[in-house]
């Protein structure tokens, strides 16, 4: 056997495959840590900036995670931001009256609920996911608009425990683990799997695709309800915003969930999406660091999603890209 | 017959105007293995697709154990007891090998919810040692199988839950001889078992072989069972077609000299892990056979002097010198090229068929850069009608249309464009007998006009049969030639493939 043959057999086992995708992945933070370490020396990169780094990275990387079973089915969803939005001003109405059990329950029964819509519709009007979920979120976000009344929701002071460690690191970490297990040992996840490798073949080995199409919407939006949690505990507070003005919520995720594709490969997708969140939020603090402007930082997260989604997709030569 | 296990009652299909399957009724007895032959499009698949739940029954019944049949789905017909290894890629890409084996039937290792991957793990690598595919490693993804492994897990897939019926829907051309003999040997203890085998093949010598009767069907209609030790093959060829078929299946011409003119050179063609340093000349008329084992780069080279390889280098040069350094030089330069895979390769799935026919041809066709619609169907009418193509008309998609009919129309579109010098990648494979006659008689009218071709193939008698030189490819690179001889038999090239 070839040495190349040999190194592929390795990297594809089942132990060594898992080792080689994490030493991958800490690779590439430790050279974009590295990087800017060197340009903004002081400014960045320190242990407790690092730990910062991460609480602000989980955030986006459980919507991620909620993203990963739709991804994988060949579907999408634009409407994330704007379900960010209306269940985190759900969940600071209910908070004021039943405490953190109003905000859990608020956000994730509200970011469920968007699930089932954005689900249901998209199997009975049989139109393309992303048009459901653009015309979807200019209705949700209207509807944020309306129940906020024009104004900023602010979350109580006492209520901010999922803002900060520990309280944001045990929320996230549960939501990883859950989508850990959910992908690994339900059938849920073979059958998301199964659904996107071929939704004809799938169909005949007797899996209810639609209900399993269903499902992934209502687990995306069940993650987004989390994030919600986390987004409006970070930030004290959420303001309504309309004219697809939450589209750019949706970017940060969806990056972090194509790490977790590129390193499904190495059986380690939930792992890929927490420590790609961690490398993007390297990137984006490295840039403030360098005192980058607005505008520079959104160049730079146009060209990160073009330049991650290009890097981890990687199509065999020749292969039709639509 | 042994006790009948499984009735077919007066079974109807229809796709739209065209009806599949019409009224048949037939018994499959215990512990037999039936083969099931025909032409293409003559309801083969679709009688079995109906049985697996895979396609719905317009009319009539199955009746296993003496209870009718309703199942909607695969996993539903498993449960009755019948399962299929199907003709295309029945594995999914994305999944371990264990989950494509338990693929809607994890139920078993499920506790409140959870899958008990270790234990679905386990049984699959046990069940994979059993049925000696043990280098197939259950936890891997499917992905990192080729075709014919892919099929032994099919296998295991299909069997591992003792089904009482198993159908084999034209398996074997994508099998080695192991992975056929491996094939041959499951189905014998499926009989010894008391099961019932139905058998699809296309390769006749090998239905009459392995099957106890044969069940002959012809546009859709139950023509005949016949018991497989008392048949030959004309007797089933005429069973298939309803007639004798022409003495001239292959050339009889041997001494026919073919001229000095090149009409293509290549030299040093290589294709990185596929091809090495392959070098050969073309000639005016010429039928070149290119044969060798499974992944020796036959196929690869194809594409290769087409220019639709990657990482290609080497020189593949016209009569005149032209180089062809691109599809659009060769197809602009009379070259043509018809893939082994012909429904993601070579048609358009999704389009009509006169839109396949005249999609190389639509520069010669348009008038000032307008495409009228007159002209077009002109031309496609024309080709599709000298390839006597079976359709209901030139709009029908080309997706409706059976395999035989649809290397027709792949080879419709490059009659149409007279190509000069045409690549054919296993022209006949998975076509029945009277497709493939129509194929050979057109291969020696195109030699006769003049037309030179490359034919790639796996089959020795086909290779044997058509060339005037066979080159013998072995691990990418030319182990042999063998020049056109009414003595050579299949020892001669098979020594060269090893």
């Amino acid at each position: 056997m070839k040495f190349s043959e040999r190194m592929n057999k390795l990297k594809t086992g089942k132990f060594f495959g898992r080792l080689y995708g994490i030493i991958l992945l800490a690779s590439i933070a430790f050279a974009f840590w590295g990087v800017f370490m060197l340009l903004t020396p002081g400014n960045f990169g320190t242990p407790r900036h690092l730990y910062f780094y991460l609480q602000s990275s989980i955030i986006f990387s459980v919507g991620a995670c909620g993203f990963y079973f739709i991804v994988v089915m060949g579907l999408f969803d634009f409407s994330i931001g704007a379900n960010v939005v209306l269940s985190s001003i759900v969940g600071v109405i209910l908070s004021r009256q039943y405490g953190y059990a109003g905000l859990l329950f608020g956000c994730i029964a509200c970011g469920t609920a968007i699930g089932f819509l954005n689900g249901f519709l998209y199997i009975k009007l049989k139109i393309p996911s992303m048009i459901v979920t653009i015309g979807l979120l200019l209705i949700y976000e209207s509807i944020a608009s309306f129940a906020a009344q024009g104004q900023k929701q602010s979350l109580p002071p006492a209520l901010q425990g999922f803002g900060r460690a520990p309280g944001n690191m045990i929320l996230a970490f549960t939501a990883f683990m859950l989508a850990g297990l959910i992908i690994r040992y339900t059938k849920i996840g073979t059958y998301c799997y199964a659904i996107g490798s071929n939704e004809y073949v799938a169909k005949n080995m007797g899996i209810n695709v639609n209900k399993y199409k269903l499902y992934g919407f209502m687990l995306l939006h069940f993650f987004v309800g989390i994030m919600a949690v986390l987004s409006v505990s970070y930030g004290t507070s959420m303001t309504a915003i309309t004219g697809m003005g939450s589209m750019a919520r949706n970017f940060t995720p969806l990056m972090g969930c194509f790490f977790g594709l590129a390193f499904k490969k190495y059986g380690s997708p939930i792992i890929a999406i927490v420590v790609g969140g961690f490398i993007i939020a390297i990137i984006f603090n490295g840039f403030i660091a360098m005192g980058a402007p607005t505008t520079i930082q959104n160049v730079v997260t146009g060209a990160a999603l073009l330049a991650i989604v290009a890097l981890t997709l990687k199509h065999e030569k020749g292969a039709i890209v639509k | 017959m042994a006790n009948p296990i499984l009735e077919a009652v007066r079974v109807s299909k229809s796709f739209g105007i065209t009806r599949a399957v019409k009224d048949v009724s037939l018994s499959f007895g215990e512990g037999e293995i039936r083969g099931l032959i025909g032409e293409n499009g003559s309801g083969k698949s679709t009688f079995v697709s109906m049985l697996c739940g895979i396609h719905s029954i317009d009319s009539g019944k199955f009746i296993l154990n003496g209870e009718e049949m309703k199942v909607r789905n695969q996993v539903e017909a498993n449960r009755r007891g019948v399962s299929i290894i199907v003709q295309e890629m029945g594995t999914l890409s994305g999944l371990t090998v264990t989950e494509n084996i338990f693929l809607g039937n994890e139920d078993g290792f499920v506790r409140f919810g959870i899958k008990n991957t270790a234990a679905m793990n386990r049984e699959a690598s046990r069940l994979l040692e059993k049925y000696g595919f043990g280098h197939i490693n259950a936890t891997s993804m499917t992905d990192h199988y080729n075709f014919e492994d892919r099929k032994l897990i099919e296998i295991v897939k299909a069997t591992y839950f003792g089904p009482r019926i198993v159908v084999i829907d034209e398996t074997t051309t994508a099998l080695s001889q192991s992975g056929r003999e491996a094939l041959f040997k499951h189905m014998k203890r499926l009989r010894e078992e008391g099961n019932t085998v139905i058998f699809i093949s296309h390769d006749l010598l090998e239905v009459i072989e392995r099957t106890d009767s044969i069940t002959v069907l012809r546009d859709g209609v139950l023509i005949d069972t016949v018991k497989s030790s008392e048949v030959g093959e004309d007797d089933l060829k005429r069973l298939m077609v309803g007639r004798e078929l022409g003495s001239h299946y292959y050339r009889t011409d041997y001494d026919r000299p073919v001229p000095d003119d090149v009409v293509l050179s290549v030299k040093n063609l290589s294709v990185p892990g596929e091809i090495e340093d392959v070098s050969f000349e073309l000639r005016k008329g010429e039928i070149l056979g290119f044969g060798g084992l499974s992944n020796c780069g036959i196929h690869e080279l194809g594409k290769a002097v087409f220019a639709a390889s990657y990482g290609r280098t080497g020189k593949v040069t016209l009569g005149d010198g032209t180089e062809i350094n691109s599809i659009r030089a060769a197809i602009k330069n009379g070259l043509a090229y018809a893939s082994k895979d012909r429904d993601n390769e070579s048609l358009v799935y999704g389009a009509s068929i006169r839109d396949n026919i005249c999609l190389p041809s639509i520069g010669d066709l348009a008038v000032k850069g307008i495409l009228w619609n007159k002209k077009l169907n002109r031309f496609a009418d024309k080709n599709a009608r000298m390839m006597s193509v079976k359709m209901t008309g030139i709009n029908q998609p080309v997706s409706a249309l059976s395999g035989g009919n649809k290397q027709k129309v792949a080879l419709a579109r490059w009659l149409g464009k007279d190509s000069d010098i045409i690549v054919l990648d296993g022209p006949t494979r998975g076509i029945d007998v009277k497709v493939k006659a129509d194929i050979y008689a057109l291969m020696s009218e195109l030699k006769s006009r003049g037309k030179s071709i490359i034919m790639i193939s796996e089959e020795i008698q086909e290779l044997l049969g058509m060339s005037d030189r066979i080159l013998v490819m072995k691990n990418g690179r030319i182990n042999g030639e063998i020049t056109r001889s009414r003595n050579l038999c299949e020892e001669d090239l098979i020594a060269k493939m090893i």
